[in-house]
């Protein structure tokens, strides 16, 4: 006689930064809310950037290739395809652990793609229907920043107030001026003033990508899963989910997972919320299904689980300024950016447009290794050239806008297993063509803009390899369940006890990095949700 | 200590090998034992170092410095994908160093400590820097009420 499986309200897989917000928001209405995450909470306060080879972590542990990284919730991710590799983490607070907090909005025309410029898709959703998640989302995030950006609609006063520049921004910023090009400091989730929930002011300590013993730099584990744990959601760390499987009435039946004993069970669901990001939900629901074969997987009548993998192509251009600007210090990806180019004119040659968002410079190791640049020559040549960059460099990122193509995915490989006995994710992905138009003219005006702030060399990288940190795309929202996986709430077309709330869900990338976007999809689907379930909801705004 | 440590301190010292301005020489420094244990765990690493100690040969502690450097090129032309694992460890190794980064400190004026928990001090934002732009008018684009399409 088989046990009956454990019973849940609401089963999410995934602890990451749409899993919060959507858990959050959920929490205290009376449902048994349980959350699924294959990693294990990450102590900040014992971060390597308390360490003296604090840069050595950045090789390793926090690594953000999962295949060099190889901590142990990691899977392996075939990328032989792909010039753009993995970066994801594995962990309570997934990506934010390891992220710049970078937090722009995606602008109105991001949802009008097809109607305004002719290519790609429409989203279901507006700009408008975002906005209160979107400030709701900016207010637990703890963002700060300056509201009156030319280049977006208005938006509410910042909960703090911006994070300062510094030499190397201001020279940057004053390039931008000189050229007359739009430029603004960047609304960041990290914090410029104490909070009353025991998160510190930023001291400017430059990697934030070690997570942050402040708690300055937001990461949903401090943000979001505090306030959901207290209100009495469930998580539950070192649980791999291999398998959703099907009952008989077109509903997601049974959510199968594996713990970090080695213990396998089951839970049966009245709703189960799929949040792995692009790569890892897109594996899931291919690995679902009936039998014990991986193919279509399940909530895939369209075909389009999987497809449509975007990346966001990312260049970086490189200034060395003659002056020893100390550039290391202060966040390294969140100070100001220039949307000069944000919108599509055809006449540059390529629709859409990208985003140039300022780096920081590096540690010395990172230095001597390349950074962003190359790395530097060994012999006798080495301390001078080091002495040449280190602390003299700021970057720009072309980070462009990239149109979803059906051929760039994410498959399976049957015949590759983890040692979870599930098959390996396979990334498939080229640049197209007009994405290669773009990068290539971003690439120009990032120099010349550099230039202008009086940079004496240039640098290009004309594609950042180790920077697939925004997968979007792979099961993606819209009205028709011929061409989208989801609709507008998140809810699968062909399944609807079941639930898909991070990037996948993206019909189209924007040029602007997706967490905001995703946790402000999250926080509704969520209200949707509760909807739909009879169940109070709160204002969002 | 191995008896190829000493092998692995003058390769050290060819790649980083300091100069009269006070930045201390890879092969004075010890770090035979770290670069050993540091390389061995990264992906490929044994054998990167495997194939360099065969391809330099106990011979190479007593070549002259171009004719050192000559061999070293050579290998990283025939070998490019472990020379450069090799490379990123002995940079590794070295720019961890408190030796070293004290030379960073005294040459450079970067502080030698971890970034936290001292971090550094954070300045108020000058809204005057944005007195250009803030003059511009908005220029994103309006959707208006436009339905969303369901061409593609």
């Amino acid at each position: 006689m088989r046990n009956a499986p454990e019973t849940a309200d609401i089963v999410i897989v995934g602890a990451g930064a749409s899993s919060a917000a959507m858990a959050w928001r959920l929490s205290g209405k009376g449902l048994k809310i349980v959350v699924l995450e294959r990693g294990d909470w990450v102590d900040q306060h014992r971060s390597p950037s308390l360490r003296p080879d604090w840069e050595l972590a950045l090789q390793s542990e926090y690594h953000a290739n999962p295949n060099i990284r190889r901590a142990p919730a990691d899977y392996p991710v075939n990328e032989v395809d792909t010039p753009i590799k993995p970066a994801i983490f594995n962990a309570v607070g997934g990506g934010t652990i390891r992220w710049g907090a970078h937090f722009p909005r995606q602008h109105p025309s991001d949802f009008r793609v097809r109607s305004l410029d002719g290519v790609a898709v429409d989203w279901p959703l507006t700009y408008d229907d975002l906005v209160p998640y979107y400030d709701l989302n900016d207010r637990m995030m703890g963002v700060s920043g300056l509201a009156g950006d030319p280049a977006n609609p208005d938006r509410a006063v910042r909960p703090n107030p911006p994070l300062p520049m510094c030499p190397a921004t201001r020279a940057l910023a004053g390039g931008f001026d000189e050229l007359g090009w739009h430029w603004w400091p960047s609304d960041a989730a990290i914090l410029s003033v104490d909070d009353a929930n025991g998160r510190s002011a930023c001291n400017s300590c430059g990697p934030c990508g070690l997570g942050c013993p402040r708690y300055a730099r937001a990461s949903v584990d401090v943000t979001y899963w505090r306030s959901a744990i207290t209100a009495g959601i469930e998580l539950r760390t070192g649980h791999v989910v291999r398998k959703l499987e099907m009952g008989k009435v077109g509903q997601v039946n049974l959510v199968r997972y594996i713990n970090s004993n080695g213990h396998e069970g089951t839970i049966s669901s009245q709703v189960v919320v799929v949040a792995c990001n692009g790569l890892g939900s897109a594996r899931l629901l291919l690995a679902s299904g009936d039998g014990d074969r991986d193919g279509d997987g399940i909530a895939n009548a369209s075909g389009l689980v999987g497809r449509n993998l975007m990346l966001h192509p990312t260049a970086i251009v490189t200034g060395v300024f003659k002056e020893q600007l100390k550039s290391y210090r202060g966040p390294f990806a969140s100070a100001l950016y220039s949307q000069e180019f944000y919108e599509s004119d055809r006449e540059r040659g390529f629709v859409r447009g990208f985003q140039l968002q300022a780096l920081r410079g590096q540690g010395p190791l990172s230095t001597a290794l390349g950074g962003y640049m190359r790395r530097l020559p060994w012999g006798t040549g080495h301390h001078s050239r080091f002495v040449r960059e280190f602390g003299r460099t700021v970057s720009l990122t072309v980070t462009c806008d990239d149109l979803p193509e059906s051929e760039n995915r994410v498959t399976l490989e049957p015949g590759n297993r983890d040692r979870w006995d599930m098959a390996i994710p396979r990334m498939y992905y080229r640049l197209g063509e007009n994405t290669k138009r773009m990068i290539a003219f971003g690439i120009d005006r990032a120099r010349e803009a550099l230039e202008a702030a009086g940079a004496r060399d240039v640098v290009v990288n004309p594609l950042a390899r180790q920077a697939g940190f925004h997968m979007l795309g792979t099961a993606r929202m819209g009205l028709d369940p011929k061409s989208s996986v989801v609709d507008a709430d998140c809810r699968c077309h062909t399944v609807d006890n079941l639930m898909i709330i991070d990037g996948s869900v993206f019909p189209t990338a924007s040029a602007v990095n997706p967490t905001p976007t995703i946790q402000a999809i999250a926080l509704r689907a969520a209200d949707r949700l509760l909807a739909r379930l009879g169940m109070p909801q709160e204002r969002a705004a | 200590m191995t008896t190829r440590d000493p092998l692995l301190a003058s390769f050290l010292g060819h790649l980083l090998p300091g100069d009269h301005n006070g930045w201390p020489t890879a092969s004075t420094l010890h770090l035979a034992r770290r670069f050993r244990e540091h390389v061995t765990r990264t992906p490929d690493g044994t054998s990167a170092l495997a194939l360099i100690l065969d391809h330099l040969g106990d011979g190479f502690m007593k070549r002259a410095p171009d004719d050192a450097n000559a061999l070293l090129l050579k290998f990283e032309e025939e070998a490019p994908d472990e020379f450069e694992r090799l490379v990123v460890a002995a940079y590794s190794v070295y720019y961890t160093d408190p030796g070293v980064l004290a030379a960073v400190e005294r040459l450079t004026g970067y502080e030698a400590r971890p970034p936290q928990p001292l971090g550094h001090e954070l300045e108020p934002f000058d809204e005057a820097l944005l007195a250009n732009v803030r003059r511009r008018e908005p220029f994103w684009r309006r959707i208006n009420d436009i339905l969303p399409s369901d061409r593609e």
